[in-house]
């Protein structure tokens, strides 16, 4: 092979990339608790709504989670302006990617709310739980055991997805790798760069949510996979 | 004055009608066995007594005192008043044995946690649990579950104790401790409300036994004419069938 790894020039661009990887986390924290929101809403319509509601939350799930996502967002970046609605790179991905994760966060939670066992809160009542104490005291912390690891998977597979919003031209961590590599062409030094940084965050991410999964929910996850 | 009185109370699961015209008074002190068929109305009996069941006609007094299942207020006397245990134990799955029994008589009932904590190692000594009080539910046996529910219901101080087939789910050597419990508790003239299938039981321990089949009462009878001489010819058919198995 002809190549040599040269290292020096990328890691002069350290810096930038780190600043990259902040927007990365910001983007999948947002879009990930805006779509636990959306998504809750949309599980206790589905879980306690009447027929008609119950089905306009079916399609929508089953258009988010049957459609690429790249898809979406490209309807939402290039689609809406043809309404008039003129959405920034940034504010697009991070709306296209809320959508998404609300339809997947919807299920998931829709799991916990059906989980919930009714012998348990029928013990609850007749030992006088009022409703706010059978909530504090029996559902929330089942339905967190059993979230939890549901949740964090999610929570990382959204973390990678917001490479995507490089192609939309958002600075992002993918986005300045991008850059970098049309200024300096030395590929593979800056995509390795970039991959650990990912896998770094990623690390991080799984290790801090296994610690509190385990300590304040007691839900199963093992800290080392 | 009956402790328990309750008068032609109709009760439905949606359109089935599980409780026709009920008839029942209990006194203090006294022991009724519910025996019968499955799918009799017996656990829905003792579901109705503390609310799980709201009646759709007819009156349940409880020491005299008309009982307003719509009122929340009269529900919660009802409920620090009887205490059940539930066939499928229905402990709260994350939490320990010692939590299970300490929750409600802590946080519900507001009393002190360090005296409710040595009544509930008491009752679970009782019981014999005293080396798994830091397990969860699904760490233990069905037969130890069971005694668990038992000691969280005693430790309400209840006046009157319902058991839902308790022992159904033990095995025999379980069956003769958890009984031995609940002769104990009967000795000390604790009111209970008792469905069962151990017929010999019943027989030894019951003021009272009532037969039900198809939500209706057919014999309230004292336990040694209903097993050698029931009036009803349907209660003569479930005896004989059952004392033929056994």
């Amino acid at each position: 092979m002809g190549y040599t790894l040269v290292y020096t020039q990328v890691l002069e661009f350290l810096p930038y990339l780190i600043k990259g990887a902040w927007i990365s986390l910001q983007i999948a924290i947002l879009a990930f608790f805006g779509g636990m929101f959306f998504g809750l809403i949309l599980a206790t319509i589905r879980t306690f709504g009447n027929n008609i509601s119950n089905k306009i939350v079916i399609c929508y799930v089953t258009f988010f989670t049957n459609t690429p996502q790249l898809v979406q967002i490209y309807f939402l970046f290039f689609a809406l302006p043809e309404f008039g609605i003129l959405l920034s790179p940034y504010i697009a991905v991070l709306l296209g990617m809320t959508l998404n994760a609300a339809a997947y966060l919807c299920e998931i939670q829709r799991a916990g709310f059906l989980s919930i066992r009714q012998n348990e809160l029928d013990a609850a009542k007749t030992l006088n739980f009022s409703l706010v104490q059978q909530v504090k005291y029996v559902i929330l912390p089942h339905i967190m055991r059993v979230l939890f690891p549901p949740l964090s998977n999610h929570y990382i597979i959204m973390t990678l997805g917001t490479s995507m919003a490089a192609i939309f031209g958002v600075e992002e961590l993918t986005g300045r790798a991008f850059n970098i590599n049309s200024e300096t062409f030395r590929s593979v030094e800056i995509f390795s760069i970039t991959a650990l940084i990912y896998i770094v965050i990623t690390f991080i991410a799984t290790f801090l949510l296994a610690v509190i999964g385990r300590y304040f929910f007691k839900a199963k996850i093992r800290i080392i996979q | 004055m009956p402790q328990i009185e309750i008068k032609s109370i109709n009760a439905f699961y949606e359109k089935l009608h599980v409780l026709k015209n009920i008839k029942l008074s209990v006194s203090k002190g006294e022991i009724v066995s519910l025996i019968g068929p499955s799918g009799s109305g017996k656990s829905s009996l003792l579901k109705m007594l503390v609310g799980l069941l709201i009646p759709k006609s007819g009156k349940m007094y409880l020491n005299g005192n008309l009982v307003n299942f719509k009122n929340q207020s009269d529900l919660r006397t009802v409920r620090e008043q009887i205490a059940i245990v539930f066939q499928q134990y229905n402990l709260f799955q994350n939490m320990n044995v010692l939590k299970n029994v300490c929750i409600a008589p802590t946080k519900i009932q507001k009393r002190n946690p360090k005296e409710v904590n040595e009544q509930a190692i008491t009752l679970l000594e009782k019981v014999g649990l005293k080396d798994k009080l830091k397990s969860y539910p699904d760490e233990l046996s069905g037969g130890q579950q069971q005694r668990v529910a038992i000691a969280r219901a005693l430790c309400l101080n209840p006046q009157i104790l319902l058991l839902d087939e308790i022992t159904s789910a033990l095995d025999p050597e379980l069956v003769k401790e958890v009984l031995d419990s609940i002769r104990l508790l009967a000795s000390e003239g604790m009111t209970m409300l008792i469905v069962s299938h151990e017929m010999s039981f019943v027989k030894e321990v019951s003021s009272r036994v009532v037969f039900m089949d198809e939500g209706s009462i057919i014999e309230i009878n004292n336990p040694k004419n209903i097993f050698e001489k029931p009036k009803e010819k349907r209660t003569l058919d479930f005896v004989s069938k059952i004392l033929k198995e056994k």
